[in-house]
């Protein structure tokens, strides 16, 4: 008896053992999952009664259908020039999953487009997060679109680095050289406005996240300016897409803590489902023609000069089809 | 008070219990960790694992890639080390010189590149440009060197100020005596602004140089590369392929009657083409691989196969690739009229099972009869070159 009681504690110890390092292994998961998901975007929804802009935001779409569903995606160079909580959104793509179809739609948003801000006022969209956060930037582009924006994901430009090297870097056909004497060297110095000089080779090639965001982020040498610069976001989030076809669940606590500090979103574990269509649609894109990448070049959009700042102005009578077409 | 006694048989057992719970817990989490995915797996230095592989130690010749900043020779299937690189500077771009016997290669730094003279064996013989300056942006890049048939003129890119403009950043392709001093340098090509630039510029034996040409091509809203000839310094030039084909890396066989490329069509994955060349103009182009993501094809010296960079596997990892080309066809009866552009999109992009090698006519061209092709053969498995850097091979 005594033996068979030692037993059943040594099995129930190696239980709770193997139960207590496979916790200590997905932690960071559980740590970020409290910390940095599930973030309320205070009301910000569609549903939300807004002031009148006349640009779109008595059109908003009605809720979509169950199964498809529109992600904001905000990436922000949180360096030291603005306070952490009001820096500008670099990038912002909507992105339109359905999964029943298999189908993605990626549509960059100039970040200089000139809008009214949910917040009140006029400025460039990319200033719509430095006012209000997640949720004045969802509520600009739900109502200057006519879109319905289920969830947002913020990434920092420090958290889409390391995300990149921890994935072994993206394999990429870059569009052409792209060289910046005037590129911010802000990631490797104390100086927000230090500059170095930049050059991205062309062609085929594997990019470490440092050379990923050099890719993605220098727009000064660019004849398409913000709109090239779009193009190639959209092509490195393609590429990390293809990588992370090979991730597997053991690998999510090295990629959370990659992102550590770097990454917010209103998704939570009440999402599942939706984050376990978006992985096994991504396992599932395997044809090019599955994703319809959008830049909102001219005639969608114009350039022009208010204040005495370049801005990039909206054709909205060119955009609102476009948008009825890929995102309801 | 009672006391419990232990018996040291009891408390043995105890600390093996407690033994075993620990590393259980400890080895739960090990096990997880050694089951992540292979993603970021490193890859080994050339030469570091005797490769075996036939295909490998019959390449003739001896050719010089680049692996994480440093140069190496294959020769007779064994990698050698020549140049490493250090904490601020890589080695790429290797051109060799006609009589094989040294190398032009580029030094990258932080923020500028350098042209150097190293012997076949990696000893710097001479610092070819000085690119270096203290105020950012009046550094320079030098890069894709090649030196031309006579061996005595070395051509190269070059980013030379925009005095209207510090943003306008973009290359141009130059040349100058080996060993010239920079009042020597030709400038040959002009670039379109904001777009990069010329780059990747071949000698030819007869005079001029083949290159890339990058444009915005409206159509599609987005930067293009074509090959270009220019046959004299400052003459406009000619396109070789049309724009929306989006060809770029031109390497020309040692006789000059034909020209490598790859091509994407603006999209990711690319193909390696081949066309005859007379000199002037490009004839029809044939795809031998598609489907792969695909990189720097480099001329065997005989001119009877290719080698080339492609991603392999999870990691992406930049493996060299071996493809045989098809012999030149006879030539017509008629001459046929050099056509730089396709009339309508061949099948190029299609999905094609990968690495599974193609002979594809190209439609409303005058071809050759479709040869079918052995595949590509995978040279090495378990390396990373860089896909940037040009190959060299030389006899």
């Amino acid at each position: 008896m005594r033996w068979r009681g030692a037993l059943a504690l040594l099995l129930a110890g190696l239980f709770v053992s193997g139960l207590s390092g496979a916790f200590a292994y997905f932690l960071p998961v559980a740590l970020v999952a409290y910390a940095q998901t599930g973030q309320t975007t205070r009301g910000a929804t569609a549903a939300s009664p807004r002031p009148s802009t006349g640009t779109g935001a008595d059109a908003l779409v009605p809720p979509v259908a169950s199964s498809a569903f529109t992600v904001l995606l905000m990436g922000s160079d949180d360096d030291s020039k603005f306070p952490s909580d009001a820096v500008l959104t670099q990038s912002m793509i909507l992105v339109r999953v359905i999964p029943a179809t298999r189908h993605v739609t990626m549509l960059s948003i100039p970040r200089d487009l000139y809008v009214p801000l949910a917040s009140g006022g006029e400025a460039k969209i990319d200033a719509a997060y430095s006012y209000g956060q997640a949720a004045d930037a969802v509520a600009t582009v739900e109502q200057n679109f006519g879109v319905r924006v289920d969830d947002w994901v913020w990434v920092g430009l420090r958290g889409l680095v390391k995300l990149i090297d921890y994935l072994g870097g993206v394999d990429v056909t870059t569009s052409n050289p792209v060289l910046d004497d005037f590129y911010p060297a802000d990631l490797e110095n104390s100086d927000p406005y230090a500059y170095k000089r930049v050059l991205v080779l062309p062609g085929p090639q594997h990019l470490d996240g440092l050379h990923a965001m050099e890719y993605v982020r220098s727009r000064h040498g660019d004849v398409q300016e913000d709109f090239g610069r779009s193009q190639r976001q959209q092509q490195v989030l393609r590429a990390l897409e293809a990588k992370a076809k090979a991730v597997n669940a053991l690998d999510i606590p090295g990629v959370v803590a990659s992102f550590s500090g770097e990454f917010k979103t209103n998704m939570n574990l009440s999402n599942i489902s939706r984050i376990s269509s978006l992985l096994s649609l991504a396992s599932q894109l395997n044809d090019p023609s599955q994703i319809e990448q959008i830049v909102l070049v001219p005639p969608y959009t114009s350039t022009g000069v208010i204040d005495g700042a370049d801005v990039v102005l909206a054709n909205w009578d060119a955009i609102r089809p476009l948008i009825r077409q890929y995102f309801t | 008070m009672i006391r419990r006694r232990w018996s040291a048989p009891s408390a043995l057992a105890l600390v093996a219990i407690t033994s075993v719970w620990l590393a259980a817990g400890a080895g739960v989490y090990l096990a997880l960790s050694a089951h992540r995915t292979l993603v970021a797996a490193q890859a080994s230095r050339p030469g570091q694992r005797q490769n075996s592989a036939a295909p490998l130690q019959r390449l003739p010749g001896t050719l010089y890639l680049v692996q994480a900043g440093a140069l190496y020779r294959l020769q007779h299937g064994t990698f050698t080390p020549l140049l490493n690189a250090t904490s601020t500077a890589s080695w790429t771009m290797p051109a060799v010189s006609p009589d094989g016997r040294s190398l032009v290669v580029v030094q990258r730094d932080y923020e500028y590149s350098d042209l150097y003279l190293v012997t076949t064996s990696g000893h710097v013989q001479a610092q070819l440009t000085h690119d270096a300056s203290s105020t950012v942006e009046l550094n320079h890049w030098a890069l894709y060197p090649r030196l031309g048939p006579d061996g005595t003129t070395l051509w190269f890119d070059y980013d030379p100020k925009d005095v209207y403009s510090d943003y306008n950043v973009v290359m141009s392709v130059w040349s100058m005596p080996l060993g010239g001093r920079p009042s020597q340098m030709r400038k040959w090509t002009e670039p379109h602004d904001y777009t990069g630039g010329d780059v990747q510029p071949v000698p030819l034996p007869a005079g001029g140089v083949i290159y890339t040409k990058y444009a915005l091509e409206p159509s599609r809203n987005r930067i293009m590369g074509q090959l270009w000839l220019t046959t004299r310094a400052g003459s406009p030039g000619e396109p070789l392929t049309p724009p929306d084909d989006d060809c770029s890396q031109p390497a020309v066989s040692a006789d000059g009657r034909r020209v490598a490329m790859i091509c994407t069509d603006g999209k990711q994955l690319t193909n390696i083409e081949v066309g005859g060349f007379d000199g002037t103009t490009l004839g029809p182009r044939e795809v031998l691989v598609s489907g792969q993501l695909a990189a720097q094809p480099t001329w065997s010296p005989d001119g009877q196969s290719l080698v080339y960079l492609a991603a392999q596997g999870v990691t992406g990892h930049f493996q060299l690739w071996l493809q045989q080309v098809p012999p030149l066809p006879a030539p017509p009866t008629e001459a046929p009229t050099p056509v730089p552009t396709r009339p309508a999109a061949p099948p190029r992009g299609a999905p094609v099972a990968s690495p599974t090698a193609t002979s594809t006519a190209l439609p409303g061209l005058p071809t050759p009869t479709p040869t079918p092709l052995p595949p590509p053969v995978q040279l090495t498995s378990d390396l990373d070159f860089d896909a940037t850097s040009t190959i060299a091979w030389h006899v």
